[in-house]
């Protein structure tokens, strides 16, 4: 029992489990076929969005702009591949490099220029919608391309291609943070600046590339927004900044930095989903809803505080004898 | 003295955490007018056994007796209430608040539901009064020195009446003259009647200053306030065995120079400073807190900007501008605070160890955690560090483990010159002496070592050549056979009354 309790990936994964037994048993139509698909789909964007996120809170920063930069990249994608002709590989590569460059402004501006990472990325959640409204005179642009909705419909042998994107993200992302010193580098810098930049690891630089890391990862999400709704339009991305800090955050990644896994953001993001889902099917009203999302981050942050204390008083429910 | 009923009475304490027993049945008699020594190595018992007097933590055995009745200390606010002060490295100080305020915090004086201010500064004005304070109690706390904000808390708990003062390792931060002062007040309180229960490493101190000592081992009480002797030799011996010599002392200087500092001026308090040191050389650089040790080592790692003056290394002009530049180089810093500035308390003991190195861990910006595993449980061994630090985030081991993790960092990084700021700071006899190990290791095989120390003993013993900096100016390099700690003093303060300030 207290091993469950101290193993971080398995906590979140037995938490993800378990709320999705009590979903599947409660809620009739849940494990249909065409259910788990559009799951799969609904948790895509927001889960590869949370890469990014979960970067800049292991440097022990945050980025509040993806949602705003996801709006903009919307409709660069849609002005380039509809009102200026681009080929659609163009066009995804423009959005891409985008999403870098997004990324590069609240980096310098956080790591640089020393403005807090909140502060500016609360500046550019505004910016970059607002940038965002002008283009197109600040409407959608719908029907961009009719080969575009393929990169989010598409499956190969029955399943969604977005599952394919997210699975080989993440163990990117994964391998990332494990093999490459610049991963590593990203975990040091969150535990303790001081002691990083003592070991000869350029902090700021460290900083910049984790913020132009989620930029990129913004940009495929642009792409995939775009592709799923064939459209651009400045209001795309509201509050998904706040989807891919939750994940984060349920999946145990501490906002002072250096502490956390990746892979359990997309546990985190697949939790959120799964009781989104289950209160659609029970036909739970939206206003009921966000509560209840709510209420699962402080849970889920909760139990991940008082880990100590549950297991301890699981050992005494028990009368186990730890193990050390 | 020790008869009649204690002040303060501890009653076989026991504190369990997760399965550890930290305290195990832990007794300990505190009188008034008494200056109680509470000493033993890291890891046993000390904080924990504090703790529970003075209200964070609650025993699960055993009780505490107050004049000899049964007391419970819910919280730290009711352990207050009841007399109990205490004066943790850390502060309860607020930094933004006045001197006054923060004496009178939560019980400010009142006239009329307002704050009476003036009743306030006479008060706080009072009770600096009476230890010979001079502080102004208009200050605001952020701007003293860490000795003022000592006196500081030291005041607040008199002006609550306190009827046991407990300081946890009150020294770490403080130079000679401020050390000797804060004894002065300690020395006094006590003549007031106060029960003092005093916990520090510095053996010499507590034997300079205690009329008794409980010493502990392993959570329990290895020797009580009636049996110890006060006397470095007998404590060390009951905290950790027989450790053999204090001090071992390789001497492995060769004349091959390896760092040439000349005349180097910096930004921030370093004057005209020049020296060298050879290879297999433990060169020490002593000095009251301020003097501009620290200074001088963060300039030679890169950190502060070089004005004016020259550095060769390895027969080599250099002049770096960043850590990374140094550390390229072949110097590594060991900083004064463990905790700020060397460790990852996100990280078990390798990736710690391997962080000033990632690039000895792969080739083109890869790690691979085989070679870093094999690293690091390799130098785990041959430091003597606890096999615990392969699993463990290093802050659930002990200071001494923690300490060689840091140097375990360097030697991986295959360093040249070890810049050690406070090496032994915070840890306990038997860790020591297992640093002065290594520093022996290090000369042992050419390296050379700067040593910055304020414990003189350890600074006189472990150095081949020291340099007495004062006021940002390397004063004198002198032999440790023609300087005594007393010489050490005299050339660090003496050499201040001719330097412009």
């Amino acid at each position: 029992m207290s091993r469950i309790f101290s193993s971080p990936i398995a906590g979140a994964l037995s938490a993800m489990i378990l709320v999705a037994i009590i979903v599947a048993a409660t809620t009739n139509r849940f494990l249909d076929q065409g259910n788990l698909s559009n799951l799969a789909l609904q948790v895509s964007i927001v889960s590869i969005v949370a890469i990014g996120s979960t970067l800049v809170i292991l440097t022990g920063g945050i980025d509040l702009s993806p949602g705003s930069a996801i709006a903009l990249m919307t409709m660069v994608f849609a002005t380039l591949a509809k009102t200026l002709g681009w080929p659609l590989f163009a066009a995804v590569i423009a959005v891409l490099v985008l999403g870098i460059l997004l990324g590069l402004i609240n980096g310098v501006l956080a790591a640089y220029l020393r403005i807090p990472s909140f502060i500016t990325t609360l500046a550019t959640l505004s910016a970059f919608r607002g940038v965002a409204f002008m283009f197109n005179n600040g409407s959608p642009i719908f029907s961009v391309s009719p080969n575009i909705e393929v990169l989010f419909y598409g499956t190969v042998a029955g399943i969604p291609l977005p599952l394919f994107y997210v699975v080989a993200l993440y163990a990117l992302a994964f391998w990332f943070l494990r093999y490459t010193a610049l991963g590593r580098q990203i975990y040091a810098v969150g535990g303790n600046a001081n002691a990083a930049r003592l070991s000869g690891i350029d902090v700021r630089l460290t900083q910049l590339l984790a913020f132009a890391i989620a930029g990129l990862a913004a940009g495929v999400g642009a792409v995939l927004m775009t592709a799923r709704l064939n459209s651009g339009s400045p209001n795309y991305g509201v509050g998904l900044e706040l989807s891919a800090i939750a994940a984060a955050v349920i999946g145990g990644a501490s906002l002072a930095g250096g502490r956390g896994h990746v892979i359990n953001t997309v546990i985190g993001a697949m939790t959120i989903v799964i009781v989104q889902n289950a209160l659609n099917l029970n036909a739970v009203p939206t206003s009921a809803q966000n509560v209840t999302i709510g209420a699962i981050i402080v849970l889920a942050v909760g139990i991940d505080m008082w880990r100590n204390e549950i297991g301890a008083a699981l050992q005494n429910l028990f009368g186990t004898k730890p193990q050390t | 003295m020790r008869q009649g009923v204690p002040v303060w009475e501890a009653v076989g304490l026991i504190k369990r955490f997760a399965g550890v027993t930290a305290v195990d049945g832990i007794s300990l008699r505190l009188y008034a007018g008494e200056i109680h020594g509470l000493i033993g190595a890291n890891g046993s018992g000390k904080s924990t056994l504090i703790k529970m007097l003075c209200g964070v933590y609650q025993p699960d055995g055993g009780s505490i007796l107050r004049q000899g009745s049964p007391i419970v200390l819910p919280n730290p606010s009711n352990a207050r209430a009841a007399g109990v002060a205490t004066v943790f490295q850390e502060f309860s100080l607020v930094p933004s608040l006045t001197v006054a305020e923060n004496i009178y915090l939560g019980r400010l004086p009142r006239n009329r539901g307002q704050v009476d201010w003036k009743a306030l500064r006479e008060a706080a004005a009072k009770v600096l009064a009476e230890i010979d304070a001079r502080i102004d109690v208009g200050a605001v706390v952020g701007k003293l020195s860490v000795a003022e904000q000592q006196i500081v808390e030291i005041a607040k708990a008199l002006a609550a009446a306190a009827s046991i003062i407990i300081l946890d390792e009150p020294t770490t931060a403080l130079g000679i003259g401020e050390i000797a002062r804060l004894h002065d007040l300690l020395r006094r309180l006590r003549a007031q009647g106060r029960a003092i229960l005093y916990i520090s490493h510095r053996l010499d101190e507590v034997v300079d200053l205690v009329d008794c000592a409980t010493i502990l081992k392993d959570g329990s009480v290895a020797s009580t306030a009636e049996n110890s002797e006060v006397s470095v030799p007998f404590m060390v011996r009951t905290m950790v065995g027989d450790v053999g010599e204090h001090y071992p002392k390789e001497r492995n200087a060769t004349d091959e120079v390896l760092l040439r500092v000349s005349e180097v001026t910096t930004r921030n308090r370093v004057f005209d400073v020049s020296f060298e040191v050879c290879r297999g050389e433990v060169f020490g650089i002593g000095g009251v807190l301020g003097s501009g040790r620290t200074e001088l080592a963060r300039a030679l790692f890169g950190v502060d900007p070089i004005l004016a003056g020259t550095i060769e290394f390895k027969g080599a002009s250099v002049r770096f501008s960043s850590a990374k530049q140094a550390i390229r180089a072949g110097i590594a810093l060991v900083p004064e605070n463990r905790k700020a500035d060397g460790l990852f308390f996100n990280f078990a003991g390798f990736p710690n160890i391997s962080s000033a190195a990632l690039g000895r861990l792969g080739s083109h910006g890869l790690i691979s955690p085989t070679r870093e595993r094999e690293a690091g449980r390799k130098l785990v061994r041959a430091l003597e560090i606890t096999p615990a630090a392969e699993t463990k985030e290093v802050g659930y081991l002990s200071g001494g483990n923690q300490q060689k993790i840091v140097v375990a960092r360097w030697l991986f990084a295959d360093a040249d010159l070890f810049i050690l700021d406070e090496p032994t700071q915070g840890i306990d006899i038997g860790a020591r002496v297992a640093v002065y190990r290594l520093i022996n290791g290090l000369t042992a095989s050419g390296k050379g070592v700067i040593l910055i120390s304020s414990d003189d003993e350890e600074l006189l013993s472990m150095s081949d050549r020291v340099g007495v900096m004062s006021h940002g100016r390397m004063v004198g390099i002198h032999r440790p056979s023609e300087l005594d700690a007393t010489a050490l003093v005299r050339a660090s303060t003496g050499a201040s009354l001719g330097t412009p300030a």
